[in-house]
C-alpha cells in the first residue's frame, strides 16, 4: 500500500512539475509578447503598386464571389471619352454598346458629364475583381483604376488564399484602422 | 472485431475515404504556382497589340548615353547640336559621343526645357519658368503661373516662348522677358478650337520652321497647328490600336521636328517612337515597343508608383539623329536612319 | 505672438503643400459636377473580436464544469453544438487557437509580424484552463472537434499499435506547421483544415472533398482529426499531463466492475495493470530503448538539415529567386508571372538571393530541430512502451482523453465528493 502511496506522490510530483514548466511557459509567451502585441486586429489588402493584374484574384477567394474589387480613384481618372479601362482596344463605336466594354461583366457605368468628359463608376454587386480594366486603365491611361480587398465581404482568413496565390506578392497585412491602400497614398 | 459485413462495408468505405483524402492532400501540396484558372475572356493580353512589323522599322539604335541621372526627365537638343539632358535637380550638356561638357545645378526638379538661338537654356519647373545663361548662371525667374500648374513643354522661337500648362489645358506665348502676351488652345467653337484635352501631365509642343507651333492635343490623339496668335491651321493624327495611329487616353506624349518637316512622335501605353510626314502621314517606326521592354505599360503592369509617370522624351539634331531618352532605363538612346536601298 | 501665428499658418499649409505638390489633378467641370468618393466599407466590428475572447472564456469555463463538477454528457452535447454553431459556422471557424500555433512561430521568428492581442490570447486561453481542468477544449469548444463528435454513429476500436503509430502523425503536423509559419512560408494548417470549407459554406472542389472524406471517416472512427492530426493536441496532451484536476471515470473510487472498458470511442480508457513478471526483461528493454532516444534524435536531426533544402520550396521566395536564376542563365527559355513581377519592380537581384539564402538557412535550422523533435517523439513513444505502469483502477489516460463524458453513463458508482483529485 505505501509503495502505491508513493508511486502517487510520485506521480503528483511529476505532474505537479510540467504543470510548473507549463505555467513558466505560457507566462513566458505572453512576457515576450507583451510589448509587441498590437491592440487592433489586422486585415488582408493589396498594394496595387505591386498588383500585375494576373486574374487570380477573382478565383483564388474561398468566397464564390471574389472579396477583390476594382476601385476607382477619382481624383486620379482623366474623365476620358475614349477610357481605355472600359473600352477594348477596338471598339465599334465609343457609346456603352456590350461589345464595346473591356469588362466582361459590364460592371463599369459610363455616365456623360459635360464635353468631353465622362464618369466611370464601378458597379460593386457585378465586378468580380479579374481586374482586366485594371489593366486596360493602367497600360494606356492614368490608372486610376486598381483592385482593392472591400472588407464588408473579406472574411480575414488567417491564410488568405488569394494572398498565397499572387504571384506579385501583392498582399500584405494592414491594420484594422486603415484597410485599404490606395493609390497615391505616400508612406 | 468481428468481420461481419457490416464491418467489411465500414472498412471499404473508410479506406476510400483515406485514400481519397491523401490523394488530394498531395495534389493539392504538389500544384503550386498555377497559371490563372479564370478563363480567356477574364484576361486582357495586350502583349499582341505591341508587336511591330519589322519591314517598318527604318531606324537603328546605333548607341546608348548613360544620362547618370537618378530620375531624368528631358531632354533638349541646341543648334549647335549639344545635348541637354535635365534630370534630378540639374542639366547636363553633353556632347554628340555623350562626354559631359557641363552642368549646371539647379534648385528645383526640372520637368522640360529648351534652348534659344543665342544659346540661353529655358527650363520649366513644375509651375513657373526659370531661365539660365549658356555659363550656366540663372538670369532671371519667372512669375508662377499657378500653384496648380504643370509646365510640361517649352518652345522658343524668335522672341516668342511658348510654356504649355497641362493642368490649364492651355499655350501661354510670353516674350523672353517673362511678359505674358496671350493663350493658345483656349476653347472656342467660333474658331473651330475644340481646346486641348489633357488626361494626364503630358502635354508637348513644338515650332516648325515655317513659323507654325504644334501642340499636342493627347485626348483627341491629334497634332494640332496654331498660329503665334492663337489661330487653329491645320491638324493631324487618327485614334487607332494599329501602327497608323495612336492608342491609349493621351498619346503621342512627346514630339519633336525633324529637320525635313516630319515629325518624330513618342508614345506610353505601347511605349514606341515613330516617323509621320509633315502632312501628318504615318510613315515609319523608329523604334517599336519590342525595344522598350523595360519601360511600363506593356511589358511591366507592376512598376512602381515613380515609374508610372515618367515616359519617353525626344530630341532631333541637325542631322536628323533621333535621341530619345528612356526614363527606366535612364539612358539616351541614339537613333540613325538605316541606308538601305528598299 | 507673431512667431507662433507663422508656425500654426505653417503647420497647416504644410499638409496640403505635401498633398498637392505629386498628384495632376482632374479636370475642372464647367457644370460644377463634384466629384464622388471612393467608398471605405470598414470590416468587422473590433467590439466583435473581444467579444469573441469572451464566449471562449464562457464555453471553457461551462465545458470545465460540465466535464469535472457536474459530469454530465448531454450537457457537453449541447454546449458543443452551441461551440460549434457559434465558432463553426457563424465566425467560420477563424481565428482558432490550432492555427493561432503559426501566428505565434512567425510573431516569434519575424520581428515585422506584430500579433493582435486577440490571437495570442485564443492561443493561450485554452491551454490555460488545460493545465487546470484537462482537455475540456477539446470535449464542447473547439468546433473541429464538435463537428466530428456529433457525427459519430458507430465507433470502431482502433487497435493500439494503429492509434499510437498515427498519433506520431500530429506531432509531424505541429512540427511542419511551426517551421514553415516560422519560416513565412505557408500556414499549412489553416490550409488543410478540412471543415473549414462547411464552416464558410463555400470552397474549392479540392478542400470540400477532403471535408467529407474527413467526416465519413469521423462516422466510424472516433474523431480522426483531433486523435491524429490535430497540431495543437500536442500542446494540449502536455499541458493535460500536468493538469490539476481532469475528468475520471469514476465519481469517487472505482470498483473495477469493467462495466466502461468498451465506452471510450476514443481509446482513452487505461485497464488496470497486472502483476510484473519479467521485471529483467523489462529493464532491458526500458534501458535499450532510453540509450536508443539520442540516436534517434541524431538520425532525425541529420534528416532533418538534408530535408531542409527540398521543403524551402514551399517559400514563394525561395521558387522565385530559383526561376529568375533559371531564366537568367538560359535554363529556361519563357517566362512566368512571378518572374515577371519581379522584374518589374526593378528590385535589384541580388537582394533577393540574399534574402533567399538566409531563408534556406532558417530552413536548414529548422528542418535540423524538427528532425530532432521527431526523433525525440519516436523514441519517447518507444520508452512509453517499455515503461511499466501500475494502476488500480481505470482511468482515463491523460493525455488523449477529449473530457467528452461519454464514460460516465457506465459507471455504477454514485457520486459523493466534488471533483476527483489527482
Amino acid at each position: 500500500m505505501k509503495e502505491e502511496k508513493d508511486k502517487l506522490s510520485r506521480r503528483d510530483f511529476i505532474r505537479s512539475g510540467i504543470r510548473g514548466a507549463c505555467l513558466l511557459g505560457l507566462g513566458g509567451v505572453l512576457g515576450l509578447f507583451y510589448n509587441r502585441a498590437r491592440a487592433s486586429d489586422l486585415v488582408w489588402q493589396i498594394d496595387p503598386y505591386k498588383c500585375i493584374q494576373c486574374g487570380r484574384c477573382a478565383d483564388n477567394c474561398v468566397l464564390e464571389i471574389s472579396a477583390v474589387k476594382c476601385v476607382h480613384n477619382f481624383n486620379m481618372c482623366g474623365y476620358c471619352r475614349l477610357c481605355t479601362g472600359y473600352f477594348n482596344p477596338q471598339p465599334n463605336a465609343l457609346n456603352t454598346g456590350a461589345e464595346n466594354q473591356l469588362c466582361p461583366l459590364g460592371a463599369i457605368n459610363r455616365t456623360f458629364i459635360e464635353d468631353p468628359y465622362y464618369e466611370y463608376t464601378i458597379d460593386e454587386s457585378l465586378c468580380i475583381g479579374c481586374g482586366k480594366c485594371v489593366k486596360g486603365c493602367y497600360s494606356f491611361g492614368n490608372g486610376s483604376l486598381f483592385l482593392q480587398v472591400r472588407h464588408d465581404r473579406c472574411l480575414n482568413c488567417n491564410d488568405c488564399s488569394i494572398a498565397r496565390a499572387c504571384p506579385a506578392n501583392a498582399f500584405k497585412r494592414v491594420p484594422y484602422s486603415q484597410p485599404y491602400v490606395f493609390k497615391e497614398q505616400k508612406g | 472485431m468481428k468481420l461481419s459485413k457490416t464491418n467489411l462495408f465500414i472498412g471499404i468505405i473508410i479506406t476510400v475515404a483515406i485514400v481519397a483524402a491523401v490523394a488530394i492532400i498531395l495534389r493539392t501540396a504538389m500544384t503550386t504556382d498555377r497559371k490563372t484558372t479564370i478563363g480567356n475572356v477574364f484576361i486582357y493580353d495586350i502583349k499582341e497589340f505591341s508587336k511591330t512589323d519589322p519591314g517598318l522599322i527604318k531606324y537603328k539604335e546605333t548607341g546608348k548615353i548613360k544620362t547618370g541621372f537618378q530620375n531624368p526627365f528631358a531632354i533638349a537638343i541646341d543648334s549647335g547640336d549639344r545635348i541637354y539632358v535635365a534630370g534630378d535637380k540639374s542639366i547636363r550638356i553633353l556632347d554628340a559621343q555623350g562626354r559631359i561638357l557641363s552642368n549646371i545645378k539647379l534648385i528645383e526638379s526640372p520637368q522640360c526645357l529648351n534652348i534659344a538661338d543665342d544659346g540661353s537654356i529655358y527650363v520649366g519647373m513644375k509651375e513657373h519658368l526659370e531661365v539660365y545663361n549658356s555659363r550656366g548662371t540663372r538670369t532671371a525667374k519667372w512669375e508662377s503661373l499657378g500653384q496648380n500648374a504643370v509646365i510640361t513643354a517649352i518652345a522658343v522661337s524668335g522672341n516668342d516662348v511658348f510654356v504649355a500648362d497641362a493642368s490649364g489645358k492651355i499655350i501661354l506665348r510670353y516674350d523672353k522677358s517673362g511678359k505674358l502676351k496671350t493663350n493658345i488652345g483656349k476653347r472656342n467653337p467660333d474658331k473651330g478650337i475644340t481646346g486641348f484635352i489633357v488626361p494626364s501631365p503630358y502635354f508637348d509642343a513644338a515650332i516648325t520652321s515655317d513659323g507654325l507651333l504644334w501642340a499636342v492635343n493627347p485626348g483627341l490623339h491629334k497634332i494640332e497647328a496654331y498660329t503665334y496668335d492663337g489661330d487653329l491651321q491645320a491638324s493631324w493624327g487618327e485614334t487607332s490600336i494599329e501602327i497608323k495611329g495612336f492608342s491609349g487616353c493621351c498619346n503621342p506624349v512627346n514630339i519633336a521636328i525633324l529637320p525635313d518637316g516630319k515629325f518624330v512622335t513618342c508614345e506610353k501605353g505601347i511605349p514606341r517612337v515613330k516617323i509621320y510626314s509633315s502632312n501628318g502621314n504615318f510613315e515609319s517606326v523608329v523604334a517599336g515597343a519590342e525595344s522598350f521592354a523595360n519601360t511600363v505599360g506593356i511589358y511591366n503592369p507592376s512598376a512602381g508608383a515613380e515609374d508610372s509617370t515618367k515616359a519617353l522624351d525626344v530630341a532631333v539634331n541637325s542631322k536628323g539623329h533621333i535621341f530619345v531618352l528612356d526614363p527606366v532605363e535612364k539612358t539616351i538612346r541614339v537613333f540613325w536612319l538605316t541606308n538601305r536601298r528598299t | 505672438m507673431k512667431r507662433i501665428v507663422l508656425l500654426i499658418i505653417i503647420l497647416l499649409i504644410l499638409p496640403g503643400a505635401a498633398f498637392g505638390v505629386q498628384r495632376f489633378p482632374p479636370p475642372e467641370f464647367e457644370t460644377g459636377h463634384e466629384l464622388p468618393v471612393t467608398t471605405v466599407p470598414n470590416p468587422r466590428s473590433e467590439f466583435l473580436e473581444y467579444l469573441d475572447v469572451v464566449m471562449l472564456l464562457v464555453t471553457l469555463s461551462l465545458a470545465s464544469y460540465l466535464a469535472l463538477k457536474k459530469r454530465s454528457r448531454r450537457g457537453l452535447f449541447f454546449l458543443g453544438i452551441f461551440s460549434l454553431l457559434y465558432f463553426g459556422f457563424w465566425r467560420k471557424g477563424c481565428v482558432c487557437p490550432i492555427g493561432a500555433i503559426q501566428n505565434m512561430s512567425l510573431a516569434l521568428f519575424d520581428k515585422s509580424y506584430i500579433p493582435p492581442i486577440t490571437v495570442i490570447v485564443f492561443f493561450v486561453i485554452p491551454l490555460a484552463f488545460t493545465l487546470f481542468f484537462g482537455r475540456t477544449f477539446c470535449a464542447s469548444v473547439c468546433p473541429l472537434g464538435a463537428i466530428q463528435d456529433i457525427l459519430l454513429i458507430r465507433p470502431l476500436k482502433v487497435p493500439s499499435w494503429v492509434d499510437n503509430s498515427l498519433g506520431v502523425l500530429a506531432y509531424l503536423y505541429f512540427g511542419a506547421g511551426v517551421l514553415f509559419a516560422a519560416t513565412g512560408s505557408a500556414f499549412i494548417i489553416c490550409q488543410y483544415d478540412p471543415f473549414v470549407s462547411f464552416f464558410r459554406r463555400s470552397g474549392s472542389v479540392s478542400i470540400i472533398v477532403i471535408g467529407i472524406c474527413f467526416l465519413i471517416i469521423g462516422m466510424f472512427v472516433g474523431r480522426p482529426y483531433c486523435r491524429y492530426l490535430c497540431p495543437y493536441s500536442i500542446l494540449l496532451r502536455l499541458t493535460s499531463k500536468g493538469s490539476k484536476w481532469h475528468v475520471s471515470i469514476a465519481p469517487g473510487e472505482c470498483i473495477n466492475c469493467r462495466l466502461c472498458e468498451d465506452s471510450c470511442p476514443f481509446g482513452a480508457i487505461r485497464k488496470p495493470t497486472q502483476v510484473q513478471k519479467d521485471r529483467k526483461e523489462g529493464k532491458k528493454a526500458l534501458t535499450a530503448m532510453i540509450l536508443l532516444l539520442p540516436v534517434l534524435i541524431a538520425l532525425g536531426a541529420l534528416g532533418g538539415v538534408s530535408a531542409g533544402t527540398p521543403l524551402s520550396h514551399v517559400n514563394s521566395r525561395v521558387r522565385l529567386a530559383e526561376r529568375v536564376w533559371m531564366e537568367d542563365t538560359g535554363k529556361v527559355t519563357d517566362t512566368t508571372e512571378p518572374s515577371d513581377a519581379f522584374r518589374g519592380t526593378a528590385r535589384p537581384k541580388d537582394e533577393l538571393y540574399a534574402e533567399v539564402v538566409r531563408i534556406n538557412g532558417k530552413f536548414a535550422v529548422g528542418g535540423g530541430v524538427f528532425g530532432g523533435f521527431v526523433g525525440l517523439v519516436i523514441g519517447s513513444k518507444l520508452i512509453q512502451f517499455s515503461l511499466r505502469r501500475r494502476r488500480v483502477e481505470y482511468e482515463a489516460d491523460r493525455s488523449s482523453c477529449l473530457s467528452c463524458g461519454r464514460c460516465f453513463a457506465y459507471c455504477p458508482v454514485k457520486k459523493d465528493s466534488a471533483i476527483a483529485d489527482a
